[in-house]
């Protein structure tokens, strides 16, 4: 080591120990300077703003970027310090010479100005940017150290460094530790009591590995991993700009988790999205992946410019792409060549250009003033096109679940009903009575003649004339605009239990020519009962009806269900049937009237029926083949049991509350919509012009048109006889085996995962401005290794956490805290704090509540009300889920990219309107309110304390030990327990005199309390519990 | 992630770890146990976590300790509010000239033919100073004498979203921190138990726009520094009230356990963010006490609600969160940001206005003057105005957005009062291109230097680069300091 770079160093060490900025920490600087670690930091950060790639900046002509023009320029003189303008330059003591000047506010410390001086004296070696530089797999450094701290390659890399620095490796940390940390790490969720005690007990050398195979196989492993990616590729339920309406996509999350389950290969992974539409005869699958492309904010606001917005849109894919493929800012060249980077700005919109096939709108509305015919009629509550709608296996299980708890409800009610005579008479009564029925009424249908009534819209008169009344009791009005229709039928004594409404075209209707006059018609139905003596009228509720034709309406981007609010009849059928159910059956007297008014609908004609008999899905109500010969049949098989006991319940509602149940159950099945999803797709078409546009401005129409292009700095994909490239070119680019960037891009991002920071620490720039690695080589052979086992995920992560590295204790090195304050050369595990949705899961799994389903549409966690008020185009409430999907993980958790839930916000999880590779690790006040006050926490401390409780005739240590295995892997210290059991006496003294305090705390959350419970006991322990769950230990996976 | 090469941050980790080191190695447990007593680590920890900011010393004298935002939202009218335009009352009706709009960017008037709407109010010379105020704001009118009014102001984006966060953050590009945040980041609070950075929203009757909470993002900076919006109904702030069945005294013991028992911890790991936990949830406690306090009006008499206009003290409108405001600037809160939405006026904009005047006019006085009488207006910056103006063609009965120009005041610390500063064409389409003119960043610029920054030198390291609120422009603009 020569002696000027000892003094460096010592230097280095005095600026370091006074908190001064480095660029890399002492400890890594062992070698000779290095241009890329040592030089490039320095001369990117203070020089290349004047001195650098962007030639529009440029001063004096001087780049110090590139080595020739450096020493052509006089700035350097290559082993001649003394003789280099550079040097002179940045000792001067002149103002008006010196660099960087100082109206930049850039100043170079002493430490890095002596850097430069002996960089030079060793003569001012260059190296390309070690990033660009296509990665070829190190040798594995060879080490002096015992076998048990060298598991894999990963560990020769980093004991290499520690042993050059006499600094010996952390021990490997406790299994019940190592347990917890790796379940945090691969699933997101804490390991349960028995995973413990089955890992202390497996004394076989293979038991680590055997856990991280088991959690790898876990499908909680690609909800874990998803997370990461959906904030790189920005995943929302929102559009985000201005009214940030619903945008149909979950089915792309499921696809990600899925696609880490399956453990696809990563350049798979890639090319399925950015390109999956372009494969040969795509799957589903492959379309879904491709929903990456539409997951750039988009706008609907009034007034904007659609080709503002589709620079917008365009310039966000390509700061995507490069931010999660390249680790490159790109998006820094958009108004400019790149400041510090090769990437100019012709680079940009060649990147852009791929993306000129999709299928987009700049504003995804038709207004007056930007008139868009491609989407007539669009407005707030319509979704974001191109979809495609594709089945989801979460929404056909779940379907499965509710229709076999459908039947199970009404099995329960049929076994009361068999048991009790009186309810077994007014069966076999109703049976009776529906046969006599459908003697008359073959068709499970009455047709009573009405008396019709309608004004003539604008004058309000009422008129008699425009409507002739046919035998099949079907009324035909000619083609005037009518007002307030109203029907009134006399009915015989029944069950009403369903109302049917024809609109079949007689020959006196308004014709078939006519009917394009009646498109865009809507029937709001309304209806009452009115007895035969009494003149109030009972005004009817429904609680659903359905239509044989209709035209979709649209709620927050999804079509409506039913028709029950309003049948939009469809302009493409003359014949329409529609039928509504009644909230409840209402048994009518003869001669009781039934009043329907069919508001201001301009149809053609209508024909109002009645039916007794009710089914599950509207139309099928009234009598099908299969009912009739179930009542017609003196032993009815089991089937045709289950029929009749279905038809009884909906048709008379005897038994209130299994109606009631079946009536909520039934609701949740069609909002399951079959058990398929609209999902947001990238479509092509013929790609539009794309130009470099000046300064950004997307008004100017000056800039050159550009073709899509790779950076031309980068190895160039293949190109096929000058056919324009495409996305799938693009992939396929990104995940070649030249491409410098991707495989080093994400390998140093999944470290980041497991180690707690990227080997080089800017995840999300490795240019010259981000951070040379800490382990270049060990970077380079990662990347390789990812590289040539097939883009293999688990085979990178298991190789990562199978590392005695890993394996080490988190606790932090005090003798290394002047050498290695950051902890860079791994010496240590570094403990991490769970990221927010791993803060919910892990509360809501020890508790014993957490949901375990995988994928489907997002769930709605507790939220404080009205926070959507601020919201608008259309109106915004929130609905909390109100069953087991309230339980749902954080991946899972609805995500409006304006208002994001709180408690995510809270624990620094971004707001996804824009990529993000690294979030922030807060330690904030909010976070502490969150965990304290949040009703999800506070359900999970009372549900904790009531598993707690759960065991027969424990001691309250022992309770209190339960409740930290659960919560920590761990029993807890003497300590812990001294001062938890001291606190539990205080709290129960409290809650036996404060009953209502306790009450009141039993009905924080849906979960009810177990009935019969000791609640003020339940209340104490809940308090434990809310300690237990607020512990920094906790939340910190170590 | 903790900003790994925060110079402070490190220093800190460092003199934690210092004191850890003995306290682990150095003492015995009782020692040990003691040392831990959350109550000893509250308070010293507490002293050393508070964000004193990374300007310091500032780099100009402070003019200005806090600043008060009224963020009319959805754009008011420039032309009936500070920037009477006779002229254009004459040709009102008539085609506009198309040698102004030729080339222009244009919202909702895409496509049609564009007529001149004059102003539909008078305007009337106010106090000593003279300035001009339309008649709709009879109140402000009242403190024209301490306003700065900027009639060049313009801006770049067009639609709402877009050019709130362009207000607010000086980029259009989602993940910038906004105004707030940098203040936070830059100078840190001079209170501990509220919030540094406070948002409240209220609406009027008409010409409501969304506000996305984006516009109180910390964006890349740690999100201590982001805005935290006060509710009108529940709890203030999210979280900040006991769950049911918790009263104070069992919430203090819980939080009293937690420290107790995170101390244990810290006894056996050697993790610095453990003893930030500590004091960030004794933080959090003390938040619970004093979030309830400063929205309890009680204390405030029926006089001083009436000269805000307060009908229901609490009730989410902006003559309360005025009120409000005033509370809040008193305890130390470093930014205030109303936004009252009302102001986006397409159609019928001569009710639009006046309701909007009615709701806002008097209240955002009230505030002036009380803080005048308190002597706070000294050192408290307001800004009155919203995200763009309107058009000077009429859009049927209303007026579209237009970012050429418009119109903001500012009032109190280091601000020059009873002045107007800056123009626009006769026609109030176009601010002039002089000395005067201010764009949003000469805004942001001049904000700053009021609070005794250099807007080139409050940076933040992202993605590798430095960046600023001012992006790489903006200029302070002197004229307007007192």
């Amino acid at each position: 080591m020569s002696i000027g770079h000892q003094r460096a160093r010592r230097i280095t060490l005095l600026i370091l120990a006074a908190g001064h900025l480095l660029v890399a920490p002492a400890a890594l600087r062992a070698n000779p300077v290095q241009f890329n670690r040592d030089i490039l930091p320095v001369l990117s950060d203070n020089c290349f703003l004047c001195h650098g790639p962007d030639q529009n900046t440029r001063k004096a002509k001087l780049r110090l970027d590139v080595r020739e023009i450096a020493v052509e320029r006089g700035a350097i003189v290559p082993g001649q310090p003394g003789e280099s303008e550079l040097i002179h330059r940045i000792f001067t003591a002149d103002e008006d010479d010196l660099m960087p000047p100082p109206a930049s506010h850039k100043k170079l410390t002493d430490a890095q100005k002596q850097l430069l001086r002996q960089w030079i004296a060793e003569g001012a070696e260059y190296q390309p940017h070690w990033a660009y530089i296509r990665p070829e797999r190190p040798a594995v450094p060879k080490v002096r150290n015992a076998k048990s701290e060298l598991r894999n390659p990963i560990d020769a890399f980093i004991l290499a460094e520690l042993e050059k620095r006499d600094i010996k490796p952390s021990p490997e940390a406790g299994k019940r530790t190592l347990l917890r940390r790796l379940s945090l790490d691969l699933t997101g969720l804490p390991p349960t009591p028995a995973e413990v005690a089955a890992y202390l007990k497996d004394k076989s050398p293979k038991a680590y590995e055997r856990q991280v195979d088991r959690l790898l196989a876990s499908p909680h492993f690609g909800e874990r991993m998803a997370v990461p990616w959906l904030d790189v590729v920005r995943y929302a339920d929102t559009v985000g700009y201005h009214g940030d309406q619903n945008q149909n996509i979950f089915p792309y999350r499921d696809y990600v988790i899925n696609a880490f389950n399956r453990n696809q290969p990563f350049d798979q992974f890639t090319i399925e999205q950015l390109a999956g539409d372009l494969l040969p005869h795509p799957t589903t699958g492959q379309k879904v992946a491709t929903g990456f492309n539409r997951l750039n904010m988009m706008t609907r606001e009034g007034g904007a410019q659609a080709k503002e917005y589709l620079a917008k849109y365009q310039a966000d894919r390509v700061r995507t792409v490069a931010a999660t493929w390249l680790g490159s800012t790109m998006g820094c060249a958009e108004c400019h060549d790149h400041k510090y980077d090769p990437f100019s700005m012709k680079d940009f919109y060649a990147m852009e250009a791929f993306f000129a096939d999709l299928k987009q709108w700049g504003v995804y509305a038709d207004y007056d003033y930007t008139p868009n015919p491609d989407l007539k009629g669009v407005g707030n509550d319509h979704p974001f096109p191109p979809e495609i709608v594709v089945e989801s296996p979460y929404l056909q299980q779940r379907l499965g679940r509710l229709r076999a708890e459908i039947r199970k409800s009404i099995e329960a009610a049929s076994a009361k009903l068999k048991a009790d005579s009186e309810h077994r008479t007014s069966f076999d009564d109703w049976r009776q009575k529906s046969r006599s029925f459908l003697k008359q009424f073959p068709t499970g249908w009455s047709t009573p003649t009405p008396e019709v009534a309608l004004r003539i819209k604008d004058t309000n008169a009422v008129l008699a004339t425009n409507f002739t009344i046919h035998a099949d009791a079907t009324v035909a009005f000619s083609d005037r605009a009518k007002e307030n229709t109203r029907f009134t039928l006399t009915l015989s004594e029944a069950w009403l239990a369903a109302i049917r409404l024809e609109l079949t075209p007689h020959a006196d209707s308004a014709t078939n020519a006519d009917a394009k006059k009646f498109k865009g018609t809507a029937i709001a139905l309304s209806a009452s009962l009115k007895s035969k003596e009494g003149d109030r009228e009972t005004k009817l509720s429904f609680s659903h009806a359905e239509a044989d034709h209709k035209q979709d309406r649209f709620a927050m981007s999804q079509p409506i269900l039913g028709v029950t609010g309003r049948w939009q009849i469809s302009p493409d059928h003359d014949s329409q049937t529609a039928v509504w159910l009644p909230a409840k059956p209402v048994r009518v007297a003869a001669g009781d009237v039934l009043i329907v008014n069919l508001g201001n609908a301009n149809i053609a004609s209508a024909r109002v029926s009645v039916s007794p008999l009710a089914a599950a899905e509207p139309l099928s109500s009234g009598a099908g083949e299969a009912l009739v010969k179930a009542l017609t049949r003196s032993s009815p098989s089991k089937t045709q049991k289950e029929l009749l006991n279905q038809t009884y319940l909906l048709s008379t509602a005897w038994d209130g509350d299994t109606f009631a149940k079946v009536q909520k159950l039934l609701a949740d099945v069609r909002e399951c919509r079959d058990g398929r999803a609209f999902t947001m797709v990238s479509e092509s078409r013929e790609p539009v012009v794309t130009r470099v546009l000046p300064r950004g401005n997307w008004q100017d129409e000056s800039g050159a048109i550009v073709e899509p292009a790779t950076p031309r700095f980068l190895p160039q994909p293949l190109q096929h006889d000058g056919q324009r490239l495409t996305r799938l070119d693009l992939a396929r680019w990104l995940v070649s085996r030249d491409n410098p960037l991707t495989a080093r891009t994400v390998v140093n991002r999944y470290w980041k995962e497991f180690f707690g920071r990227g080997l080089s620490a800017v995840v999300d720039d490795l240019g010259a401005q981000g951070e040379p690695p800490s382990h270049p080589d060990l970077l380079d052979w990662l990347a390789v290794e990812f590289m040539e086992s097939g883009w293999n995920t688990k085979h990178l992560i298991k190789l990562m956490v199978m590392s005695a590295t890993y394996r080490q204790s988190s606790s932090q090195r005090l003798d290394l805290k002047d050498l290695d304050p950051a902890n860079r050369l791994l010496a240590a595990q570094n403990p991490r704090r769970l990221e927010a949705e791993f803060v919910r899961d892990n509360a809501l799994a020890i508790a014993g509540l957490l949901n375990t389903d995988l994928g489907g549409p997002s769930a709605y966690p507790y939220q404080p009300p009205d926070y959507y008020a601020n919201l608008q185009f259309p109106d915004r409430d929130y609905y909390p889920s109100k069953d087991e999907r309230q339980y749902r993980r954080g991946v899972y958790s609805w995500w409006q990219r304006t208002f994001f839930h709180p408690m995510l916000a809270n624990f620094d999880a971004p707001s996804r309107e824009e990529c993000t590779a690294q979030r922030v690790v807060s330690n904030t006040p909010q976070q502490m309110l969150t965990l304290l006050n949040d009703p999800t926490f506070v359900e999970a401390a009372r549900v904790f304390a009531e598993r707690v409780l759960a065991a027969k005739g424990a001691s309250d240590a022992q309770r209190i030990d339960f409740a930290f295995q659960n919560a920590l892997a761990r029993p807890a210290k003497a300590g812990e327990k001294d001062s938890l059991l001291k606190f539990l006496k205080a709290q129960r003294e409290h809650y036996r005199t404060e009953a209502v305090e306790s009450g009141k705390l039993m009905k924080v959350g849906l979960a009810p309390a177990p009935p019969g419970a000791d609640t003020s006991e339940l209340a104490a322990w809940t308090q434990v519990c809310r300690v237990i769950l607020n512990l920094h230990e906790t939340i910190t996976r170590y | 992630m903790k900003p790994e090469l925060d110079p402070k941050q490190f220093a800190l980790d460092i003199n934690r770890r210092t004191f850890l080191g003995r306290a682990a190695y150095g003492l015995g447990g009782m020692a040990l146990a003691s040392l831990l007593n959350p109550g000893v680590i509250g308070g010293t920890a507490r002293a050393e976590e508070r964000w004193r900011g990374i300007i310091h010393p500032p780099h100009f004298p402070i003019k200005a300790r806090r600043i008060i935002h009224l963020c009319m939202a959805g754009g008011p009218s420039h032309l009936e509010t500070f920037d009477y335009k006779p002229k254009l009352k004459e040709i009102h009706g008539q085609p506009f000239p198309e040698s102004f709009t030729k080339g222009q960017q244009l919202a909702q008037l895409q496509n049609t033919a564009l007529k001149a709407r004059g102003p539909f109010c008078e305007f009337k010379r106010w106090g000593e100073s003279g300035q001009e105020i339309s008649t709709l704001f009879p109140h402000i009118g009242g403190i024209a004498d301490d306003l700065c009014i900027i009639r060049s102001m313009h801006t770049e984006q067009i639609n709402h979203d877009p050019a709130h966060f362009f207000m607010n953050t000086g980029s259009i590009i989602k993940g910038r921190p906004s105004m707030g945040s940098w203040l936070l980041y830059g100078l840190g609070a001079e209170t501990e138990n509220l919030p540094g950075f406070v948002v409240l929203t209220s609406a009027g009757r008409t010409g409501q726009q969304p506000v996305s909470a984006r516009q109180w993002s910390a964006g890349f900076l740690p999100s201590k520094f982001q805005g935290i919006q006060f509710q009108s109904k529940g709890d203030a702030v999210h979280y900040v009230g006991n769950p049911e069945g918790v009263c104070q005294s069992t919430q203090r013991q819980v939080v009293e356990e937690i420290k107790r028992m995170n101390g244990i911890l810290a006894g056996d790991t050697i993790d610095p963010e453990i003893q930030t936990r500590i004091s960030q949830l004794e933080l959090a406690f003390q938040m619970q006490t004093s979030v309830p306090e400063l929205t309890d009006f009680k204390s405030e008499p029926k006089e001083m609600l009436e000269m805000y206009g307060v009908k229901n003290p609490g009730d989410g409108s902006f003559a309360s969160n005025c009120l409000l405001a005033r509370r809040l600037a008193e305890r130390g809160v470093r930014f205030i940001q109303l936004y009252h939405r009302a102001w986006d006026h397409h159609g019928d904009i001569e009710n639009g206005m006046k309701w909007g005047a009615e709701d806002c006019d008097q209240a955002s006085a009230a505030l002036v003057k009380d803080l005048k009488q308190r002597g706070m207006l000294d050192d408290t910056l307001i800004l009155w105005g919203g995200e763009f103006g309107r058009t000077p063609m009429g859009q049927g009965s209303g007026r579209d957005h237009h970012i050429l120009a418009f119109s903001v005041w500012l009032a109190g610390g280091g601000i020059k009062g009873g002045i107007t500063w800056g123009s626009t064409d006769e026609l109030g389409y176009r601010y002039i291109e002089d000395a005067q003119q201010m764009h949003v960043h000469d805004l942001h610029a001049t904000m700053l230097r009021l609070c005794g920054i250099d807007h080139k030198r409050l940076t933040y390291r992202y993605q590798g680069r430095d960046f600023r609120l001012t992006d790489v422009f903006g200029k302070v603009v002197e004229g307007i300091l007192a």
